[in-house]
Protein backbone atom coordinates (compact mmCIF):
# COMPACT_ATOMS: atom_id res chain seq x y z
CA UNK A 1 0.00 0.00 0.00
CA UNK A 2 1.20 3.27 -0.27
CA UNK A 3 3.00 5.25 2.14
CA UNK A 4 2.15 8.66 0.58
CA UNK A 5 -0.16 8.89 -2.79
CA UNK A 6 -2.67 11.18 -4.67
CA UNK A 7 -2.91 11.68 -8.62
CA UNK A 8 0.65 13.26 -8.69
CA UNK A 9 2.96 11.34 -6.59
CA UNK A 10 3.38 7.65 -5.04
CA UNK A 11 5.78 7.54 -2.10
CA UNK A 12 6.64 3.82 -2.63
CA UNK A 13 8.22 1.69 0.11
CA UNK A 14 9.28 -1.16 -1.71
CA UNK A 15 10.66 -1.46 -4.90
CA UNK A 16 8.07 -3.86 -6.00
CA UNK A 17 6.07 -1.33 -4.84
CA UNK A 18 7.50 1.10 -7.38
CA UNK A 19 7.57 -0.99 -10.25
CA UNK A 20 3.94 -2.12 -9.70
CA UNK A 21 3.47 1.76 -9.59
CA UNK A 22 5.47 2.96 -12.82
CA UNK A 23 3.82 -0.23 -14.93
CA UNK A 24 0.25 1.38 -13.71
CA UNK A 25 1.32 4.58 -14.81
CA UNK A 26 3.05 3.35 -18.35
CA UNK A 27 4.19 6.42 -20.26
CA UNK A 28 3.15 9.20 -17.94
CA UNK A 29 4.69 7.68 -14.80
CA UNK A 30 8.52 8.01 -13.86
CA UNK A 31 10.90 7.48 -10.80
CA UNK A 32 11.48 10.31 -8.46
CA UNK A 33 14.46 10.47 -6.12
CA UNK A 34 16.20 13.29 -4.87
CA UNK A 35 14.45 15.46 -7.14
CA UNK A 36 17.04 17.94 -7.87
CA UNK A 37 16.59 17.72 -11.53
CA UNK A 38 13.07 17.62 -11.88
CA UNK A 39 12.14 19.86 -9.04
CA UNK A 40 13.87 22.80 -11.36
CA UNK A 41 11.80 22.15 -14.60
CA UNK A 42 9.27 24.70 -13.90
CA UNK A 43 11.58 27.72 -13.29
CA UNK A 44 13.43 26.72 -16.68
CA UNK A 45 9.86 26.03 -18.24
CA UNK A 46 10.40 22.32 -18.68
CA UNK A 47 8.01 19.65 -18.49
CA UNK A 48 6.86 17.53 -15.17
CA UNK A 49 5.62 14.18 -15.58
CA UNK A 50 2.09 13.50 -14.85
CA UNK A 51 2.97 11.50 -12.29
CA UNK A 52 5.81 10.20 -9.99
CA UNK A 53 6.70 7.65 -8.24
CA UNK A 54 8.88 8.45 -5.19
CA UNK A 55 11.64 5.73 -4.47
CA UNK A 56 14.24 7.99 -1.68
CA UNK A 57 12.69 6.29 1.10
CA UNK A 58 12.79 2.58 -0.24
CA UNK A 59 15.53 0.75 2.10
CA UNK A 60 16.99 -1.71 -0.38
CA UNK A 61 17.68 1.27 -2.95
CA UNK A 62 19.61 2.83 0.42
CA UNK A 63 21.97 0.63 0.91
CA UNK A 64 25.80 0.28 -0.07
CA UNK A 65 27.19 -3.33 0.06
CA UNK A 66 31.11 -3.44 0.04
CA UNK A 67 32.38 -6.93 -0.36
CA UNK A 68 35.58 -8.12 -1.01
CA UNK A 69 35.15 -8.46 -4.92
CA UNK A 70 32.43 -6.04 -5.42
CA UNK A 71 30.22 -2.96 -4.15
CA UNK A 72 27.03 -2.52 -4.85
CA UNK A 73 25.61 0.76 -4.22
CA UNK A 74 21.74 1.62 -4.45
CA UNK A 75 20.27 3.88 -6.54
CA UNK A 76 18.92 5.79 -3.92
CA UNK A 77 22.40 6.56 -2.35
CA UNK A 78 22.55 10.27 -2.08
CA UNK A 79 26.23 11.88 -3.35
CA UNK A 80 26.70 12.71 0.57
CA UNK A 81 26.09 9.38 1.79
CA UNK A 82 28.76 7.81 -1.14
CA UNK A 83 31.28 10.22 -0.27
CA UNK A 84 31.04 9.54 3.11
CA UNK A 85 31.07 5.76 2.91
CA UNK A 86 33.46 5.40 0.26
CA UNK A 87 36.35 7.17 1.08
CA UNK A 88 39.32 5.09 1.59
CA UNK A 89 37.18 2.14 0.28
CA UNK A 90 39.46 0.74 -2.96
CA UNK A 91 39.29 1.35 -5.32
CA UNK A 92 36.73 4.74 -5.10
CA UNK A 93 39.08 7.03 -4.64
CA UNK A 94 37.60 9.01 -7.58
CA UNK A 95 34.55 7.94 -7.35
CA UNK A 96 34.31 9.39 -3.89
CA UNK A 97 35.89 12.55 -5.09
CA UNK A 98 33.50 12.69 -7.24
CA UNK A 99 30.55 12.43 -5.21
CA UNK A 100 32.29 14.84 -2.40
CA UNK A 101 32.46 17.39 -4.78
CA UNK A 102 29.59 17.41 -7.28
CA UNK A 103 27.26 20.94 -6.81
CA UNK A 104 27.30 22.24 -3.56
CA UNK A 105 26.64 20.69 -0.33
CA UNK A 106 22.63 20.89 0.32
CA UNK A 107 22.53 19.48 -2.97
CA UNK A 108 24.49 16.38 -2.35
CA UNK A 109 22.43 15.64 0.67
CA UNK A 110 19.52 15.07 -1.81
CA UNK A 111 21.06 14.30 -5.09
CA UNK A 112 21.11 10.58 -6.06
CA UNK A 113 23.45 7.81 -7.84
CA UNK A 114 20.32 6.66 -9.84
CA UNK A 115 18.86 10.27 -10.39
CA UNK A 116 22.49 11.32 -11.85
CA UNK A 117 23.24 8.30 -14.18
CA UNK A 118 19.22 8.73 -15.38
CA UNK A 119 19.58 12.62 -16.20
CA UNK A 120 20.72 12.16 -19.81
CA UNK A 121 19.92 15.78 -20.66
CA UNK A 122 22.45 16.39 -17.45
CA UNK A 123 26.25 16.90 -19.47
CA UNK A 124 28.13 17.79 -15.78
CA UNK A 125 27.38 15.15 -13.90
CA UNK A 126 30.32 14.18 -11.92
CA UNK A 127 29.51 10.38 -11.58
CA UNK A 128 29.25 9.08 -14.82
CA UNK A 129 33.15 9.20 -15.90
CA UNK A 130 34.21 8.03 -12.57
CA UNK A 131 31.63 5.32 -12.46
CA UNK A 132 32.77 4.47 -16.53
CA UNK A 133 36.69 4.12 -14.67
CA UNK A 134 35.34 1.48 -12.79
CA UNK A 135 33.83 -0.80 -15.02
CA UNK A 136 30.35 -0.21 -13.56
CA UNK A 137 27.43 -2.19 -14.32
CA UNK A 138 23.92 -0.27 -14.15
CA UNK A 139 20.99 -2.69 -12.28
CA UNK A 140 17.64 -2.05 -14.07
CA UNK A 141 14.51 -3.51 -12.34
CA UNK A 142 11.20 -3.89 -14.65
CA UNK A 143 8.21 -5.72 -13.32
CA UNK A 144 9.49 -8.80 -15.53
CA UNK A 145 12.80 -9.02 -13.78
CA UNK A 146 16.06 -7.62 -13.41
CA UNK A 147 19.30 -7.34 -15.65
CA UNK A 148 22.59 -5.51 -15.73
CA UNK A 149 23.71 -3.15 -17.98
CA UNK A 150 27.10 -1.83 -18.65
CA UNK A 151 27.38 1.84 -17.82
CA UNK A 152 28.72 2.78 -21.04
CA UNK A 153 25.68 0.63 -22.97
CA UNK A 154 23.19 2.16 -20.45
CA UNK A 155 24.12 5.95 -21.13
CA UNK A 156 24.08 5.35 -24.84
CA UNK A 157 20.63 4.15 -24.29
CA UNK A 158 18.82 5.91 -21.68
CA UNK A 159 16.59 8.15 -23.28
CA UNK A 160 14.75 4.92 -24.44
CA UNK A 161 14.20 3.28 -21.80
CA UNK A 162 10.78 1.12 -21.62
CA UNK A 163 8.16 2.79 -19.17
CA UNK A 164 8.05 0.99 -16.25
CA UNK A 165 11.47 0.61 -16.27
CA UNK A 166 13.39 1.68 -12.70
CA UNK A 167 17.40 1.80 -11.83
CA UNK A 168 17.82 -0.15 -8.39
CA UNK A 169 21.74 0.25 -8.48
CA UNK A 170 25.09 -0.13 -10.02
CA UNK A 171 27.62 -2.49 -9.42
CA UNK A 172 31.75 -1.97 -9.40
CA UNK A 173 34.32 -4.68 -9.09
CA UNK A 174 36.99 -4.24 -6.68
CA UNK A 175 39.65 -4.41 -9.35
CA UNK A 176 43.21 -2.89 -8.38
CA UNK A 177 43.10 -0.12 -9.79
CA UNK A 178 44.12 3.79 -8.71
CA UNK A 179 41.65 6.04 -9.49
CA UNK A 180 41.15 9.84 -9.46
CA UNK A 181 38.82 12.64 -10.72
CA UNK A 182 39.38 16.14 -11.55
CA UNK A 183 36.47 18.63 -12.06
CA UNK A 184 36.80 22.59 -13.63
CA UNK A 185 34.21 24.95 -12.40
CA UNK A 186 34.67 28.19 -13.07
CA UNK A 187 34.27 29.22 -9.55
CA UNK A 188 35.78 27.48 -6.73
CA UNK A 189 33.20 25.39 -5.45
CA UNK A 190 29.37 25.35 -6.56
CA UNK A 191 28.72 25.23 -10.16
CA UNK A 192 28.60 22.98 -12.94
CA UNK A 193 31.88 21.86 -13.94
CA UNK A 194 33.18 22.92 -17.89
CA UNK A 195 35.32 19.37 -17.56
CA UNK A 196 35.51 16.23 -16.13
CA UNK A 197 38.32 13.82 -16.60
CA UNK A 198 38.10 10.32 -14.31
CA UNK A 199 41.24 8.10 -14.61
CA UNK A 200 41.60 4.52 -13.41
CA UNK A 201 45.02 2.54 -13.98
CA UNK A 202 46.55 -0.95 -13.06
CA UNK A 203 50.26 -0.27 -12.39
CA UNK A 204 52.97 -3.40 -12.52
CA UNK A 205 55.16 -3.62 -9.55
CA UNK A 206 57.41 -1.26 -11.14
CA UNK A 207 54.81 1.07 -11.11
CA UNK A 208 54.01 0.87 -15.20
CA UNK A 209 50.35 1.04 -16.66
CA UNK A 210 49.20 -2.57 -17.76
CA UNK A 211 45.79 -1.30 -17.85
CA UNK A 212 43.84 2.17 -18.09
CA UNK A 213 40.51 3.38 -18.06
CA UNK A 214 39.71 7.63 -18.86
CA UNK A 215 36.78 8.73 -18.86
CA UNK A 216 35.48 12.35 -19.64
CA UNK A 217 32.69 13.83 -18.64
CA UNK A 218 30.75 17.95 -19.42
CA UNK A 219 32.12 18.52 -22.41
CA UNK A 220 30.03 17.13 -24.85
CA UNK A 221 26.69 15.69 -24.04
CA UNK A 222 26.95 12.75 -22.36
CA UNK A 223 30.75 11.24 -20.66
CA UNK A 224 32.24 8.31 -22.57
CA UNK A 225 35.90 6.45 -22.16
CA UNK A 226 38.88 7.94 -24.03
CA UNK A 227 40.14 5.09 -25.53
CA UNK A 228 43.11 6.79 -27.43
CA UNK A 229 44.43 8.00 -24.76
CA UNK A 230 44.06 4.52 -22.41
CA UNK A 231 46.41 2.96 -25.25
CA UNK A 232 48.57 5.45 -25.03
CA UNK A 233 49.33 5.45 -21.35
CA UNK A 234 50.07 1.72 -21.11
CA UNK A 235 53.31 0.25 -20.92
CA UNK A 236 54.64 3.53 -19.26
CA UNK A 237 55.15 4.62 -15.85
CA UNK A 238 52.24 6.99 -14.76
CA UNK A 239 53.58 10.45 -15.30
CA UNK A 240 51.20 13.04 -14.81
CA UNK A 241 53.50 15.57 -16.90
CA UNK A 242 53.96 12.77 -19.27
CA UNK A 243 50.12 11.50 -19.32
CA UNK A 244 49.39 15.20 -19.38
CA UNK A 245 51.12 15.59 -23.23
CA UNK A 246 49.47 12.23 -24.40
CA UNK A 247 46.38 14.00 -23.35
CA UNK A 248 47.26 17.12 -25.73
CA UNK A 249 48.10 14.68 -28.72
CA UNK A 250 44.24 12.99 -28.26
CA UNK A 251 41.99 16.22 -27.79
CA UNK A 252 40.73 15.60 -31.60
CA UNK A 253 38.64 13.21 -30.17
CA UNK A 254 36.76 15.26 -28.72
CA UNK A 255 33.95 17.75 -29.91
CA UNK A 256 33.02 19.94 -27.25
CA UNK A 257 29.38 21.46 -26.62
CA UNK A 258 29.21 25.20 -26.72
CA UNK A 259 27.09 26.44 -23.28
CA UNK A 260 26.20 29.96 -21.44
CA UNK A 261 28.92 28.64 -19.35
CA UNK A 262 31.73 28.04 -21.16
CA UNK A 263 32.76 27.20 -25.54
CA UNK A 264 33.16 23.88 -26.48
CA UNK A 265 36.58 24.97 -27.76
CA UNK A 266 37.40 25.75 -23.99
CA UNK A 267 35.69 22.75 -22.32
CA UNK A 268 38.20 20.62 -25.12
CA UNK A 269 41.72 22.61 -24.18
CA UNK A 270 41.54 21.77 -20.71
CA UNK A 271 41.43 18.37 -20.79
CA UNK A 272 45.05 17.81 -20.62
CA UNK A 273 45.45 19.66 -17.67
CA UNK A 274 42.44 17.71 -15.92
CA UNK A 275 44.08 14.31 -17.19
CA UNK A 276 47.26 15.41 -15.28
CA UNK A 277 45.80 16.50 -12.42
CA UNK A 278 43.60 12.92 -12.34
CA UNK A 279 46.92 11.39 -12.74
CA UNK A 280 48.21 12.92 -9.48
CA UNK A 281 45.33 12.31 -7.20
CA UNK A 282 45.46 8.64 -8.36
CA UNK A 283 48.76 8.48 -7.20
CA UNK A 284 48.10 10.64 -4.07
CA UNK A 285 45.23 7.78 -2.92
CA UNK A 286 48.23 5.45 -2.83
CA UNK A 287 49.52 6.92 0.37
CA UNK B 1 -4.94 14.52 0.75
CA UNK B 2 -3.31 16.58 3.37
CA UNK B 3 0.12 16.33 4.06
CA UNK B 4 1.25 16.34 7.70
CA UNK B 5 4.83 17.84 8.18
CA UNK B 6 6.64 17.95 11.81
CA UNK B 7 8.03 21.75 11.09
CA UNK B 8 10.09 23.43 14.14
CA UNK B 9 8.78 20.50 16.37
CA UNK B 10 5.23 20.82 16.03
CA UNK B 11 3.16 19.16 13.57
CA UNK B 12 1.41 20.74 11.01
CA UNK B 13 -0.66 19.70 8.33
CA UNK B 14 -0.52 20.86 4.58
CA UNK B 15 -3.77 21.25 2.33
CA UNK B 16 -1.05 21.82 -0.57
CA UNK B 17 -0.32 18.77 -3.23
CA UNK B 18 2.44 16.53 -2.46
CA UNK B 19 4.94 17.84 -5.12
CA UNK B 20 4.54 21.23 -3.83
CA UNK B 21 7.70 22.99 -2.71
CA UNK B 22 8.71 22.78 0.39
CA UNK B 23 9.78 26.56 0.49
CA UNK B 24 6.45 27.45 -0.82
CA UNK B 25 4.07 25.77 1.79
CA UNK B 26 6.86 27.00 5.11
CA UNK B 27 6.06 30.69 3.25
CA UNK B 28 2.88 30.79 1.98
CA UNK B 29 0.87 28.76 4.24
CA UNK B 30 2.75 28.49 7.69
CA UNK B 31 4.21 32.02 7.41
CA UNK B 32 7.58 31.35 8.16
CA UNK B 33 9.01 33.51 5.85
CA UNK B 34 12.84 33.23 6.85
CA UNK B 35 13.64 30.68 4.09
CA UNK B 36 13.32 32.74 0.79
CA UNK B 37 12.48 31.57 -2.54
CA UNK B 38 15.21 32.89 -5.14
CA UNK B 39 16.36 30.82 -7.36
CA UNK B 40 14.28 27.65 -7.38
CA UNK B 41 17.00 25.42 -8.53
CA UNK B 42 19.23 24.72 -6.00
CA UNK B 43 21.68 27.33 -6.83
CA UNK B 44 21.39 30.26 -4.46
CA UNK B 45 20.91 28.42 -1.28
CA UNK B 46 18.63 31.00 0.32
CA UNK B 47 15.67 28.51 1.13
CA UNK B 48 18.15 26.16 2.89
CA UNK B 49 15.78 24.20 5.97
CA UNK B 50 16.99 21.33 7.68
CA UNK B 51 15.44 17.65 7.35
CA UNK B 52 16.60 16.00 10.24
CA UNK B 53 19.16 17.85 10.61
CA UNK B 54 20.97 18.07 7.31
CA UNK B 55 20.83 21.00 5.14
CA UNK B 56 18.73 20.49 2.08
CA UNK B 57 17.44 23.13 -0.16
CA UNK B 58 13.51 23.98 0.55
CA UNK B 59 12.83 24.79 -2.89
CA UNK B 60 13.58 21.27 -4.62
CA UNK B 61 11.90 19.21 -1.92
CA UNK B 62 8.22 18.54 -3.14
CA UNK B 63 6.46 18.09 0.61
CA UNK B 64 5.08 14.81 -0.31
CA UNK B 65 8.70 13.07 0.08
CA UNK B 66 9.64 14.35 3.56
CA UNK B 67 7.69 12.00 5.93
CA UNK B 68 8.43 11.77 9.19
CA UNK B 69 11.74 13.82 8.88
CA UNK B 70 11.87 16.89 11.19
CA UNK B 71 11.60 19.86 9.82
CA UNK B 72 13.58 23.07 10.74
CA UNK B 73 13.93 26.39 9.51
CA UNK B 74 15.80 29.32 10.90
CA UNK B 75 13.12 30.79 13.28
CA UNK B 76 13.89 27.74 15.18
CA UNK B 77 17.45 28.92 15.73
CA UNK B 78 16.51 31.51 18.66
CA UNK B 79 13.29 29.35 19.58
CA UNK B 80 13.33 30.57 22.89
CA UNK B 81 13.83 34.18 22.01
CA UNK B 82 17.51 34.08 22.80
CA UNK B 83 19.87 34.04 19.70
CA UNK B 84 22.07 30.92 18.83
CA UNK B 85 25.85 31.40 19.58
CA UNK B 86 26.25 31.47 15.50
CA UNK B 87 23.49 34.50 15.35
CA UNK B 88 25.37 36.31 17.98
CA UNK B 89 28.89 36.22 16.71
CA UNK B 90 27.23 37.19 13.13
CA UNK B 91 25.65 40.39 15.05
CA UNK B 92 29.13 41.40 16.71
CA UNK B 93 30.24 41.34 13.18
CA UNK B 94 28.17 43.11 11.49
CA UNK B 95 27.46 40.42 8.87
CA UNK B 96 23.97 41.32 7.48
CA UNK B 97 23.16 43.44 4.36
CA UNK B 98 20.44 42.99 2.87
CA UNK B 99 19.43 39.81 4.61
CA UNK B 100 18.31 37.88 1.48
CA UNK B 101 20.95 34.82 1.90
CA UNK B 102 21.16 35.16 5.14
CA UNK B 103 18.85 32.33 6.90
CA UNK B 104 19.81 30.05 4.47
CA UNK B 105 23.70 30.92 5.24
CA UNK B 106 22.49 30.37 9.08
CA UNK B 107 20.76 26.78 8.71
CA UNK B 108 24.15 25.59 6.41
CA UNK B 109 26.71 26.89 8.91
CA UNK B 110 24.82 25.67 12.12
CA UNK B 111 24.33 21.86 10.80
CA UNK B 112 28.34 22.51 9.28
CA UNK B 113 29.64 23.92 13.03
CA UNK B 114 27.82 20.73 14.87
CA UNK B 115 29.32 18.41 12.79
CA UNK B 116 32.70 20.52 12.75
CA UNK B 117 32.93 22.66 15.47
CA UNK B 118 36.61 23.84 15.03
CA UNK B 119 36.74 23.91 11.07
CA UNK B 120 39.21 26.35 9.38
CA UNK B 121 38.49 29.22 7.10
CA UNK B 122 39.01 27.17 3.94
CA UNK B 123 36.74 24.21 5.33
CA UNK B 124 34.34 27.04 5.80
CA UNK B 125 34.27 28.31 2.42
CA UNK B 126 34.07 25.23 1.13
CA UNK B 127 30.85 24.47 3.50
CA UNK B 128 29.17 27.93 1.85
CA UNK B 129 29.86 26.76 -2.07
CA UNK B 130 26.25 26.79 -2.03
CA UNK B 131 25.03 29.97 -1.15
CA UNK B 132 25.30 32.87 -2.60
CA UNK B 133 25.51 36.31 -1.21
CA UNK B 134 24.25 39.26 -3.44
CA UNK B 135 25.51 42.09 -1.68
CA UNK B 136 29.25 39.84 -1.84
CA UNK B 137 29.67 40.25 2.07
CA UNK B 138 31.59 36.65 2.36
CA UNK B 139 34.42 37.93 3.72
CA UNK B 140 32.95 39.40 7.33
CA UNK B 141 30.33 36.59 7.37
CA UNK B 142 32.96 33.72 7.30
CA UNK B 143 35.13 36.02 9.82
CA UNK B 144 32.51 35.65 12.26
CA UNK B 145 32.51 31.63 11.49
CA UNK B 146 35.92 31.47 11.97
CA UNK B 147 35.55 33.62 14.79
CA UNK B 148 33.16 31.15 16.40
CA UNK B 149 34.98 27.82 15.70
CA UNK B 150 38.09 29.47 17.31
CA UNK B 151 36.06 29.87 20.33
Amino acid sequence: MPATGDDRLFMAGTVADALAALAERGSEGAPFAGGTWIMRAPIRREAQAPFYVGVGRIPELNAIDVAADRIHIGASVTHARLAAQLAGVAPCHGLATAAGSAANPAIREMATVGGNLSTSDFSAADLPPALLCLDAEVELATTGGRENLPLERFLATRRDLDPGTLVTGVTILRRPVLTGHARLPLRKAGDYPVAIVSLAVQLNQNGVVEDGRVAVGSVESSARRWPGLERKLVGHPLDPRQAEALAEAELGAFTGRDGVEAPGWYRVQVLPALVRRAAQAALRSRS
Amino acid sequence: MPTILTINGEQRVSSRGPMTPLVDVLRDEFFLTGAKSVCREGVCGACTVHLDGQPVVSCLVPIGTIGEREICTVESLAAAGEPSPLQQVMEEHDVVQCGMCFPGILMVLTGFLRERPHADRDEIKAALAGNVCRCTGYERLVDAAVALARA
